[in-house]
Parts: C-alpha cells; sequence; structure tokens
C-alpha cells in the first residue's frame, strides 16, 4: 500500500512537471510578443516596448527563463499577471471555487440523468423507449455547449422566466449553467451504461440470480448496475477535459466567473504566468480527479482490489 | 441650455404620468472582461464604463463642443513653450475615505503612473513627454513636459489619468484594483472579478464639473455584469438581468428598436474607422493603380447594410466623423462604388485574365491578395463580403483569422496585403499611431515625410485651428495616396430598459456619466 502511494505521488509530481513544461514551451513557441501585444494599442514606442520586454524578463535566453520559471514554481510563486498586474495565485483563487462548483454540479447532474437514461434505454432496449433516450443522449453529446446554453436562456429565462439568464448567487443561477453543462456529459455516460447494462443482462449470473428467486429490482441494482457502474466512473472522470472546456463556453454564455473566462482571457493577451498557473491547476485537477475514480471503481468491484 | 433641457425633462414626465425620483438600482451590462481594472495600469476601456464614475479628473471635456471645463481644477494655464501646465485645485474635495484632496495627490498619482515598477499598459503613454510634477503650493501644481504635448488636456479628462486617493493606494498595493478609492459621484464598494462590480452613491460629493447635471448622484446602486458572448446580450436585457446593454449586436438593435419597454441608444464612438489597411510595400499593392481599384471596388454601402443593419455610418476616411479634426472633404474619395472604374485600373495596371480562370494575372501571377482578420468587431463577416465583392472584379481573397498577437507580428513583418483594424480615441493624435513612418500601426507601411511632419507638429502645437488644418491635410494624403480602405465609423449600441433615463455619454462615446441617470418608477 505505501508502494502503491509512493508512486502515485511521483507519478503526479512527473505529471506536474510535463504540464508546467509544456505549458511553458507552448506559450514560448507561439507567435505574438507579449510586450507588444500589452503596449501596441497605446501608442508605446519601440523603445518603450523593448524596455518592457526586458522588465518581463522575455529578453532572457530560454533555458534561463525556464530554469526561473521552475524554481518559482518549487517555491510555490506562480507570479504576478502581465496583464492584471495582480498575483497569479490570487486570480486562480478567486475564480477556482465557481468552476469547481459549475464542474461538481454539472457532474452529479450528468452523472446522475447519464445513469438513469442508460439503465432505462438497456431495460427496454429495441423499443421505442430505448430509441428516443438513445437519440437523446446522441443529441447532448452532439449540441455544442453555447447553442443548448442559448436555447436554455431563450426558453427558461426570456420566456418562462423560472430561472436567472446570468449572474451568480444561489441556487437559482446555477440551474441553467449546470443543466446545460451537464446535458453534454449525461449524453456520453447515458452510452456507456446502457452498453454496459445490456451485456450484464446477458451474464449467466443475472439467470441464475433469477432462478434463485432474488427480486429483479435487487438483481438490476446490486448485480448488473454495480460491476456496470465502474466504467461509467472512468467515463466520468475523464469527461474532466471536455468539463473544463465546456465550461470555458458556460461560464461566458451564463456571465458566470470561472477560471475558463481567465484562460481565455490570458491565452489571448499572452499573459503568460497566466497562462502557466491555469495549466497547473488543470493538471492537478485531472490527477486529483484520476485518483478519486480509481478509489471509486476499486470501492464498486472487488476484482478490482487485488 | 440646461434650464430648457430641464423643462423639456419635466414636460416628458407629466406627459407620461411618471416622474423620475431619485434612489434605486441598475445592472448595466460590460461586454469585456476587463483585463485588470486599475485605470493607472490596465488598457481596457470597459474599466472606464464603471470607473468614470468613481474619480474625477482635473479637467472634462464637453462632447458637444468639445472644449475642457474645470474639474478637479477649476482653471489652469498653458506656458508659452506649450511645457509648462499650471492647475489651480479646487478646494474642499474629500476622497471617499476622508482623504484631502490637494496637489500632493496630483504629485502623488502622476509620479505612481510614470513609476517603471507600475508597468502601466495605457495611462503612462498618454502622459507623453512627461518629465516631473512639482507641488507650488496646497492648491497650485504643475505638470512640466519635455517638450509640448497637445494631447495633454484630451488625456488628463480620461479615467486613465483619474485622481485616486493616495492612502488607498499605499495602502493597498497591488491588490488596489479591488479596493479602489477616487473622489467621484460613485464609492467603489467590490469586484468579484470576473462577476460583478457594485457602485453605491457618494451622498457628500458636491464637486462635479459643469458638465454633471446633478449634485449627487440619483441612483443608490449600480451593479456591472459581464456579458462576454454578444448573442446573450439582448436575452438578459429582455429577461431583466440588466437594464443597460453596451454592444447590441445590430440585427438584435433592429429588433429592440421596435419594442414598447428597450430603446437603443446609438452612440458614435470618435477614433480611427473600421477600415482596411493596404501594405503599399508588397506587390501588386505597391500599385497605386490597384489599390484605387480595391477602392473603387468595393460596396461599402452593401457591407454596412448586410452586416451592420444600416446602424453605421459609412467610413470616408482614417478618422471617424465624431472625432476633433474630422475632414469631411475626404468623403469625396472613391465614391460611389464603381465597379467599372474599378477593372479600368486594374486593366491599366496590367492586370488581366488572360487565361479565362476568373482571376485577373500579371507576368504569370495571378493577382491573389493575403488577407489577415481578427474574430471580433464583426471582421470576419466584413471580409466575407470583401472578397465576394472583389471576386467579382477578377481578385482573388486568401483570408485567413489570427489572433491579436500574431497580427501584430504579421503587420511588424508586412507579410500581409490587407489587415483590418479599429481604435477608438478622441483626439486626432491617434493617426500618429498609424500613419506616421515610425508608427506602432503603420499597417499600411507608408513613409511619408511630409505626413511625418504634419503629423510631429500636430503633437506640438496647442491652436485647435492648427490643429485642425494639419489633420485635414493628413486625411487628405492618406485618402490620395490610397492607403487604406475605409469600412465604417465605429457606434456603440446600446440596449437601454424604459426605465432608464437620463443615460448620456461622455466624449469617448463609452463611458456614461451615471450620477444624471434617474429611473422612471
Amino acid at each position: 500500500m505505501f508502494g502503491y502511494g509512493l508512486r502515485r505521488l511521483l507519478e503526479a509530481v512527473l505529471v506536474l512537471w510535463l504540464a508546467a513544461t509544456l505549458a511553458f514551451g507552448a506559450m514560448h513557441l507561439t507567435p505574438g510578443d507579449p510586450a507588444q501585444t500589452l503596449l501596441a494599442a497605446s501608442g508605446a514606442s519601440a523603445d518603450e516596448v523593448a524596455r518592457r520586454r526586458v522588465q518581463l524578463g522575455l529578453d532572457d535566453p530560454l533555458p534561463v527563463q525556464y530554469v526561473r520559471y521552475l524554481a518559482d514554481l518549487a517555491r510555490g510563486d506562480l507570479g504576478v499577471s502581465w496583464l492584471h498586474g495582480r498575483s497569479v495565485r490570487r486570480m486562480i483563487l478567486e475564480q477556482l471555487p465557481a468552476t469547481a462548483e459549475l464542474a461538481l454540479a454539472a457532474t452529479l447532474f450528468g452523472a446522475l440523468v447519464g445513469v438513469v437514461l442508460g439503465l432505462l434505454a438497456a431495460l427496454y432496449r429495441g423499443t421505442w423507449v430505448d430509441a428516443l433516450l438513445t437519440g437523446l443522449a446522441v443529441l447532448g453529446l452532439s449540441t455544442p455547449v453555447f447553442w443548448s446554453g442559448l436555447l436554455a436562456i431563450l426558453l427558461f429565462s426570456l420566456h418562462l422566466r423560472w430561472f436567472p439568464s446570468a449572474g451568480s448567487g444561489g441556487l437559482p443561477y446555477l440551474v441553467l449553467p449546470t443543466a446545460t453543462l451537464g446535458f453534454a456529459l449525461a449524453g456520453s455516460v447515458a452510452r456507456m451504461v446502457r452498453a454496459q447494462v445490456v451485456e450484464a443482462l446477458r451474464m449467466p449470473y443475472v439467470l441464475a440470480a433469477l432462478a434463485r428467486g432474488i427480486p429483479p429490482w435487487r438483481i438490476l441494482l446490486v448485480h448488473v448496475l454495480r460491476p456496470a457502474l465502474g466504467p461509467a466512473v472512468a467515463v466520468v472522470a475523464l469527461q474532466l477535459g471536455f468539463l473544463l472546456s465546456g465550461a470555458v463556453v458556460t461560464e461566458s454564455v451564463f456571465a458566470r466567473q470561472g477560471l475558463g473566462r481567465l484562460a481565455v482571457q490570458a491565452i489571448l493577451w499572452r499573459d503568460l504566468p497566466v497562462v502557466r498557473g491555469v495549466v497547473l491547476v488543470g493538471a492537478l485537477a485531472y490527477l486529483l480527479t484520476g485518483l478519486l475514480a480509481d478509489l471509486i471503481q476499486v470501492w464498486l468491484d472487488p476484482r478490482l482490489r487485488q | 441650455m440646461r434650464r430648457r433641457l430641464l423643462v423639456l425633462l419635466v414636460a416628458a414626465a407629466l406627459a407620461t404620468g411618471c416622474t423620475p425620483q431619485p434612489g434605486g438600482r441598475i445592472v448595466y451590462g460590460l461586454t469585456l472582461a476587463p483585463s485588470g481594472i486599475d485605470p493607472h495600469i490596465n488598457a481596457s476601456s470597459e474599466l472606464g464604463i464603471p470607473l468614470t464614475s468613481v474619480y474625477d479628473t482635473l479637467v472634462y471635456q464637453d462632447p458637444k463642443t468639445g472644449e475642457f471645463v474645470p474639474g478637479l481644477a477649476q482653471q489652469w494655464e498653458v506656458s508659452e513653450d506649450g511645457k509648462v501646465y499650471t492647475f489651480y485645485l479646487r478646494r474642499g474635495v474629500k476622497f471617499h475615505d476622508g482623504t484631502p484632496f490637494n496637489a500632493e495627490a496630483v504629485r502623488f498619482n502622476l509620479e505612481r503612473i510614470v513609476s517603471p515598477d507600475l508597468a502601466s499598459q495605457r495611462a503612462r503613454f498618454m502622459l507623453g513627454p512627461y518629465e516631473r510634477t512639482e507641488v507650488v503650493d496646497e492648491y497650485t501644481v504643475r505638470i512640466i513636459l519635455r517638450e509640448p504635448f497637445a494631447p495633454l488636456l484630451d488625456s488628463l479628462s480620461q479615467v486613465y489619468l483619474a485622481m485616486a486617493s493616495p492612502t488607498a493606494v499605499q495602502q493597498w498595493g497591488s491588490e488596489y484594483q479591488l479596493h479602489q478609492v477616487g473622489t467621484g459621484p460613485f464609492i467603489f464598494v467590490e469586484y468579484v472579478p470576473g462577476d460583478h462590480l457594485l457602485l453605491r452613491r457618494n451622498p457628500n460629493y458636491a464637486w462635479g464639473p459643469p458638465v454633471y447635471q446633478h449634485r449627487t448622484a440619483q441612483l443608490e446602486e449600480v451593479e456591472f455584469r459581464f456579458f462576454t458572448d454578444p448573442a446573450t446580450r439582448s436575452p438578459a436585457l429582455e429577461s431583466g438581468a440588466a437594464d443597460v446593454m453596451g454592444e447590441i449586436p445590430p440585427q438584435d438593435a433592429a429588433r429592440l428598436q421596435g419594442s414598447a419597454d428597450f430603446r437603443i441608444e446609438a452612440v458614435a464612438i470618435p477614433g480611427v474607422s473600421l477600415m482596411l489597411f493596404m501594405n503599399t510595400t508588397r506587390s501588386p499593392l505597391d500599385d497605386i493603380n490597384v489599390r484605387q481599384a480595391l477602392l473603387f471596388g468595393t460596396d461599402r454601402k452593401a457591407i454596412i447594410s448586410a452586416v451592420f443593419r444600416d446602424t453605421s455610418p459609412v467610413a470616408c476616411g482614417p478618422l471617424a466623423a465624431a472625432t476633433f479634426g474630422y475632414n469631411p472633404m475626404v468623403c469625396q474619395f472613391y465614391q460611389p462604388y464603381n465597379p467599372d472604374q474599378a477593372a479600368a485600373l486594374l486593366e491599366e495596371a496590367g492586370w488581366k485574365d488572360t487565361d479565362g480562370d476568373g482571376v485577373r494575372d500579371k507576368d504569370g501571377q495571378p493577382l491573389v491578395l493575403d488577407f489577415y482578420l481578427m474574430g471580433w468587431g464583426y471582421m470576419p463577416e466584413v471580409g466575407q463580403l470583401i472578397a465576394d465583392q472583389w471576386a467579382r472584379l477578377g481578385v482573388r481573397v486568401q483570408s485567413q483569422v489570427v489572433s491579436y498577437p500574431e497580427a501584430l507580428e504579421i503587420a511588424k513583418e508586412g507579410r500581409h496585403h490587407l489587415m483590418p483594424f479599429n481604435l477608438s480615441g478622441s483626439d486626432p493624435d491617434i493617426l500618429r499611431r498609424f500613419f506616421h513612418s515610425q508608427g506602432g500601426f503603420n499597417w499600411s507601411k507608408v513613409n511619408d515625410p511630409e505626413m511625418d511632419r504634419w503629423l510631429e507638429e500636430g503633437a506640438r502645437v496647442s491652436d485647435r485651428n492648427r490643429r485642425a488644418d494639419l489633420y485635414a491635410k493628413v486625411q487628405d494624403r492618406v485618402m490620395e495616396s490610397a492607403l487604406i480602405i475605409p469600412i465604417r465609423d465605429y457606434v456603440n449600441l446600446n440596449g437601454v430598459s424604459n426605465r432608464v433615463q437620463g443615460l448620456r455619454f461622455d466624449a469617448r462615446g463609452w463611458f456614461p456619466w451615471l450620477i444624471d441617470v434617474t429611473l422612471r418608477r
């Protein structure tokens, strides 16, 4: 167990280092001079732009910049945003709760709706119910969030006036963004659960259980659904990347704060310290989700404990 | 004038049976999440929308006359050589935290702005050849320049050079932007980045400029929220999530205009119009005949109608008509749309379709132009229409959407044939960035020593008539030399709930004077 923990920890450090290095390299290879981007519209002269470049440390050789960056990172220093002039750590901490809240709510919504839809589709496989639910799942999978979000606003905010279209502060504000983002997730979960349940229903142990007179609901929930949920959990965990990128759009459509909008702005403005900071947080989120998914899968499926 | 307006307002209120009353709150929709909101540091134009009401400036510009009027400075004088500005400050002004406003506060603010550690992205450059500030006595302050700089008063009338409380700036350091303290009609209550910004009425405000109509703010609170996705702006307005919303897309504006509950307040923004820069150093655009052909062969009216639903005027030259120094004579150039003349000019320049593939060619080279554009400001839509119009002329366009940093890089290296841009600004000195040989946005790659001299002199002389003459010549020269294809003057389409009355904007066109806004109940 201790060896396992140590291995996971070393893997985590390696992943974080790779993410940090990729973020560093990708932004330095992207065309566009940060100093020029910041100052061009203000009428700064070429000399003034050059001075700002020196101030930002951009005229140092790349290896020097890289080592300085890693050294700062090792001390937990994410630097100061070139665009905002504020501490990157503070900026990320400000935006993280809103994004985590949305991602978590959308995951719960997507998992719940996905499992129920998938289960029903499997039970009624081959009927019109299955066709309808599978169609819904495909719709969820393939509708871009900016479109479904806008439709949700038009229907639920503008016409029915059930939920606010924009802003934050309490559950009503969370409903539409969660449903929009969660609906997309529910699609992939439903398809996975349906396939798993259909397969499990064909297993001899289901027939054996039936023969022993175990009530069908118990067979379904304990013997069929439980092993089927393992892969679904893996799917949900793998969807984190989708959730984070979907959150970018959702935040914009519903005028919410969040890391997504911060990241997009930072990339557009070549605000390297913020880009690197957000990438690191994303990598960290992946690691934590991966760990959590593994633990849940082991709990669901005892065969994985060996 | 003001009394007549008041009479009109009262009459209008009586006519509708509703009287504007003090108090209440509105939600104001911003369209960009600002890139930091310290006006001394950051460059975003969104920050000025809320913060213009938090701060006061030394002078104000009357949007009707273009004249500068007293603000925190009651009077000022400019030395003979144009290098020393002396400001006599208003007494009895207090920052929201109780700190008194005086000459030392002015010096503190200007020195903060130019300090290299602050890394200002805009304010520093608006001060031009600033050298230092001298405190003459408690209420007299001198700004000393290395050389004359005519746009200084225009700069000092903007929120970027507004007066912040020295106490608060020192107390909060790099977190000052979340705790801003000014002397203005509204107090900065809180800012949750990316979520909202809240202002509350300053009951002690009594030193507003003559351009304000009320002594203190009429609204109790104003909340700002960020609607970055254009498609969501009009739904937010209509669902009541916002009472005022900037930059409504033209197609939504047309619909809102017909509604009983909302109106569109279209505000012309001064500055450099949306225009296509033609790279005069890259073949075939190094030939003026080809550039003139493209000007004649661009149906700007059709673009305005299709993309902007006729909400913006066609631009005639580099400066928007709302800008001081705009020269209406530029409208004589390349108008109206004339594809026949365009074709004749191309023939004359030797571009003929010899192989019958629909694209003109010369010496075996097809007439293909590299067109780089950015994804915002309806540039892709404009680019698409232009490509279609020019295809009929036998000119092929290769369009590519690039990011702003990339565009700057491409322009620097001169890899483009065409690239569009627009920039707002109320002083015509803005032209220096675009048409001076050393300008940062010299995307036409022009090198005209005479125009350089006009632009340099325009930045130095303070006489307004002389400046207007110089900039008139620059605008003529830009169009005679066919450096650009002007498309449209920028117009901000504000969607406003009919509850909201008295919304007016400053000379920049972007920044509302919230002190005078009232709610109809």
